[in-house]
This record gives C-alpha cells, sequence and structure tokens, in this order.
C-alpha cells in the first residue's frame, strides 16, 4: 500500500516538474529581493551649455554622457545601505559629493550613477572604487580620477585639458588632441590605450618603467627618442602644440590611430 | 749742537741755568732750527702759565725741579686728553689702513683681487641657478644624472644639494605625510566592509611593491633620476590613496 502511494504520489515527471518550479520561484525571489534592495535616485536641472559637473563617488559605477540638451539629468541605482545624494547646483554647476554627505556612516553601499550633460561640459568626476566612463563631451576640460581600482573610458572626448588616473585599472582615451592642450594620463598598473588622429600636434612623454611596453604605432617618428634604457620616450609630433604626458608605472602604453 | 742736545738743554735754558756757552749755542742753534724753535716756545709758554699760576697759588714753592713736575704733569694730562681710547683708535687706524692700502695695491693684488670677485660671483651665480632650478631638473627627461666633480665638492660642503640628498628630504617629506594619513586610515578601517577593506588593502600592496622596487634600483645606482623622478610619483599616489580611504 505504502509503495502504491509513493508510486502514485511522486512520479518520475513529477519530480522533475517540481524542481523546476522551485527553481523558477527561487530565481525570481533573489531578483526581487536584488529589486528590492536598490533604490533609484533621479533628477534634472536646467543647465548652461557650459556647465561644470563635479562628482565625488564612494564606491561605484559612474557613466556620464553627453546629449543634445541643456539639462543635467542624474540617474543613480543605490545599493544597500542606501548612500544619502544631496546634490547641489551652485554657480551654474551641478556639485555632488557622496563622501562628504555621507561623512561619519559605518557601511554604505555602492552607488552607480548614469548622468547625461550638455556635450560642451566640464566634467570632473572621481571615485574611491569603481569604473568611471565619459562619452561625447567637448567642453573646457574632462577629468577622471580612481583612487584606487578600476577602469576608465573616455571616449569621443573633444576638450583641451584631460586628465585620467587610477592606481589599479586600464585607461583607454578615444578623442581629439587640440591644439595648446594638456592630457595626463597616469596608472600604476594597467594598460593605458590612447587612440587619437594621426595629424594631432604634441609634445609627449610616455614613461612605464618597468614593462618598457611604450608602443607609439603610426605615432613613431625621427623625433622620438627613447630614453633610460626605454623606459621613457620623448618627443613631438607635428608643432608640438599640445602636451601629453603618459606615465604607467607597471603597465604598457599604446598609442592608436583613430 | 744738534736737535737732541738742544732739546735736552731748552728747559735749563729758559730757566737761565745754563752757562754762556750752552747758553750761545742753544741760542743759536733755535735760531737755526724752525722745530727746536717751537719746542722752545711752547716750553716758555707753559712755563709763563705756569708762573702766573705759582703767583696765584702763592703757597706753591718756587722750587724749578717741582716746577717741572708740574709742567709735565699738565703735559702728561693734555696729551692723555688728547690721546682717543683704545677703541677709537683701532677704528681709525683700520679705516686709515684700508683707505691707505685700498689706493696702494701692487698689479698682482689688483689681479688677484679681480680674480677673487670673479671666482665669488661665480660661484654665487651658480648656487643660485643651482637651486632655482632644483625642481626643474627633477622633471627633466633625463634618464640619469652625473654629477661633476664641482657639484660633488660643492654637496659636500653644503652650498648646493646634491640629487640624491634633494631626494632623500624630499622623501622624509612625503613619509611624514604618509604616516600621518595612515593612523587616519586605521581609525576608519574598521568601519569598511569587506569590499573597501580588501580593495584598499591590494592597491596598497601593489603601490608598495612599486616602491620597494624603486628603493631598490636607486640603492645599486642612486643617479638613476628617472627612477627617483617614478619613487617620487610613487610616493605621491601612496598618499592619494591613504588621503582618499581616510575619509570613508
Amino acid at each position: 500500500m505504502k509503495l502504491i502511494l509513493t508510486k502514485y504520489l511522486c512520479p518520475p515527471a513529477l519530480k522533475k516538474a517540481t524542481i523546476f518550479f522551485l527553481t523558477v520561484v527561487f530565481f525570481f525571489a533573489q531578483t526581487a529581493i536584488e529589486v528590492a534592495a536598490q533604490k533609484k535616485f533621479s533628477r534634472s536641472y536646467p543647465a548652461s551649455k557650459n556647465v561644470r559637473l563635479q562628482l565625488t563617488n564612494r564606491t561605484g559605477t559612474v557613466t556620464v554622457e553627453g546629449w543634445d540638451k541643456d539639462e543635467i539629468q542624474i540617474s543613480a541605482y543605490l545599493e544597500a545601505p542606501a548612500a544619502n545624494i544631496n546634490p547641489q547646483s551652485l554657480n551654474g554647476g551641478i556639485y555632488i559629493n557622496l563622501v562628504k554627505d555621507n561623512m561619519g556612516r559605518n557601511d554604505v553601499g555602492n552607488v552607480n550613477f548614469t548622468i547625461k550633460v550638455p556635450y560642451t561640459s566640464a566634467v570632473d568626476i572621481e571615485t574611491r572604487i569603481g569604473n568611471l566612463s565619459v562619452g561625447n563631451v567637448r567642453g573646457t576640460f574632462v577629468r577622471a580620477n580612481i583612487s584606487a581600482e578600476g577602469d576608465i573610458t573616455l571616449t569621443n572626448i573633444g576638450a583641451s585639458t584631460v586628465s585620467a588616473e587610477n592606481l589599479m585599472g586600464d585607461i583607454f582615451f578615444d578623442g581629439v588632441v587640440q591644439a595648446n592642450g594638456h592630457y595626463r594620463f597616469m596608472s600604476t598598473r594597467g594598460n593605458i590605450n590612447l587612440r587619437i588622429p594621426l595629424n594631432s600636434s604634441f609634445k609627449l612623454v610616455a614613461t612605464a618603467p618597468s614593462t618598457r611596453n611604450i608602443s607609439l604605432g603610426e605615432f613613431s617618428n625621427s623625433k622620438m627618442n627613447f630614453l633610460g634604457d626605454g623606459r621613457r620616450v620623448v618627443g613631438q609630433t607635428g608643432d608640438g602644440s599640445a602636451t601629453l604626458t603618459v606615465t604607467n608605472q607597471r603597465g604598457s602604453i599604446s598609442f592608436i590611430r583613430r | 749742537m744738534n736737535c737732541e742736545k738742544c732739546k735736552e738743554q731748552i728747559s735749563a735754558y729758559l730757566d737761565n741755568e745754563l752757562d754762556d756757552i750752552s747758553s750761545a749755542n742753544v741760542q743759536e742753534h733755535i735760531a737755526a732750527c724752525a722745530d727746536c724753535a717751537k719746542v722752545c716756545e711752547d716750553l716758555s709758554m707753559i712755563l709763563d702759565f705756569c708762573v702766573e699760576d705759582v703767583e696765584i697759588e702763592s703757597e706753591v714753592p718756587p722750587n724749578s725741579k717741582a716746577l717741572w713736575r708740574r709742567i709735565n704733569n699738565i703735559i702728561e694730562t693734555d696729551v692723555k686728553e688728547m690721546k682717543p681710547s683704545p677703541e677709537v683708535v683701532d677704528n681709525r687706524n683700520w679705516f686709515a689702513k684700508l683707505w691707505r692700502n685700498s689706493w696702494q695695491m701692487s698689479f698682482s693684488q689688483v689681479v688677484a683681487s679681480f680674480v677673487g670677485i670673479a671666482l665669488i660671483s661665480s660661484l654665487l651665480t651658480f648656487v643660485a641657478i643651482k637651486n632655482y632650478s632644483a625642481e626643474a631638473e627633477m622633471d627633466s627627461n633625463a634618464a640619469t644624472v652625473s654629477e661633476s666633480v664641482f657639484q660633488k665638492v660643492l654637496g659636500k660642503i653644503g652650498l648646493v644639494e646634491t640629487p640624491a640628498q634633494a631626494r632623500a628630504r624630499r622623501l622624509a617629506e612625503q613619509q611624514k605625510v604618509i604616516d600621518y594619513w595612515n593612523q587616519r586610515v586605521e581609525l576608519r578601517r574598521q568601519n569598511w566592509n569587506g569590499q573597501i577593506r580588501e580593495t584598499f588593502d591590494r592597491n596598497l600592496r601593489e603601490i608598495n611593491q612599486v616602491v620597494y622596487e624603486y628603493n631598490s634600483i636607486l640603492e645599486k645606482n642612486p643617479q638613476d633620476n628617472l627612477t627617483g623622478e617614478m619613487l617620487d610619483a610613487a610616493m605621491n599616489e601612496k598618499m592619494d590613496l591613504l588621503r582618499a580611504f581616510s575619509e570613508l
């Protein structure tokens, strides 16, 4: 009787269906918990064409994109425990400082930003840990700084002053080198890749002391000199009006034609 | 009669104590010698003054010896009054010597002076330029710097800072700042979550490794300017890392 009941109630097909059902339920429940743990922050500010965005994040990713609107739109996903965000609009600029806003708190979750800014904005972003990405911006300057770990990706940049610095992580710059501009890229461990037009004019000081891996590609010319057993390249292309300083303590430096 | 003999006998002559011949000789010499005549005149004036004084102070005995002692005392007092203090004498002598000597140099002394001035000017100019451009040199693109013997000597006597000394000083300053931020980090890190703690430790290890490698290279080759520059940059990155995480 017991055997018959068992066979009747738990056939193999039912067993499989039950396992599948429980798996699906568990998956959706987990997703629901994660979504519930994240808070979303959204805010928009009217902005002038040359508005300045200054963001200091603690941990998390930051993506800044240029768009054809005179408006700054800030979206952020706040992981638990949710951080305090208090953007300030001062003197035509937008200032967000999560380090200051959460000073004294013991545990604060990651904050992942997506920010839209006018094309001609000046962008100054930094974080302690996390990837930074800036695209389609051609204002006066772009600064991306990661105190510790994270990749920096700067695409379609037309600013005359660009600075990107991290400790561990890759740096990728894809943009134009403006005449009389200043460009500075520094990393301790990672790869630095610079994609710029071949007709760019700049004075270069590129240093990779540990790897000695400095690849000039098509930018190599007779005015480029390798110094210190190949640890540094100094030279210029065109009239050398811009300055380009690249330092990678334990990684490579590569120039790619845009 | 010569001047010396005459001056010895002038006082006796004025006191009418000489015999006729000696008195005539003195008179003859005074007539011919302007110096002795001046001495005689001075003594005569003093004598007249003293005689007047004697007349006023009648209790003073009209003793010639006592009179001459008195005259001597007066002369000595006058001479003392005229004599300046030793410092003043020294200063006056020094200035006088300098003034006299400055216009009394031989050709070789003049040449030696010019060479000395040129050398000192060059040295001071070099030291000034060296100090002014010290930081610029640190940023120079040269991979190594070889010190000249002159620079080494100047460095040894402390007139200029050698690259190694400048580096050591800079490192000591940076280490102080690092120690400060390190203390701040130690206070804060207990409040960090696991992710931040692990990431921070991993990055600090990385930068410490870089600093260690550069120090090792510099121990073998202290003249490696490029490594010195990279060490400086790595120390700055370490400072920035500690400062940034001390705020979390």
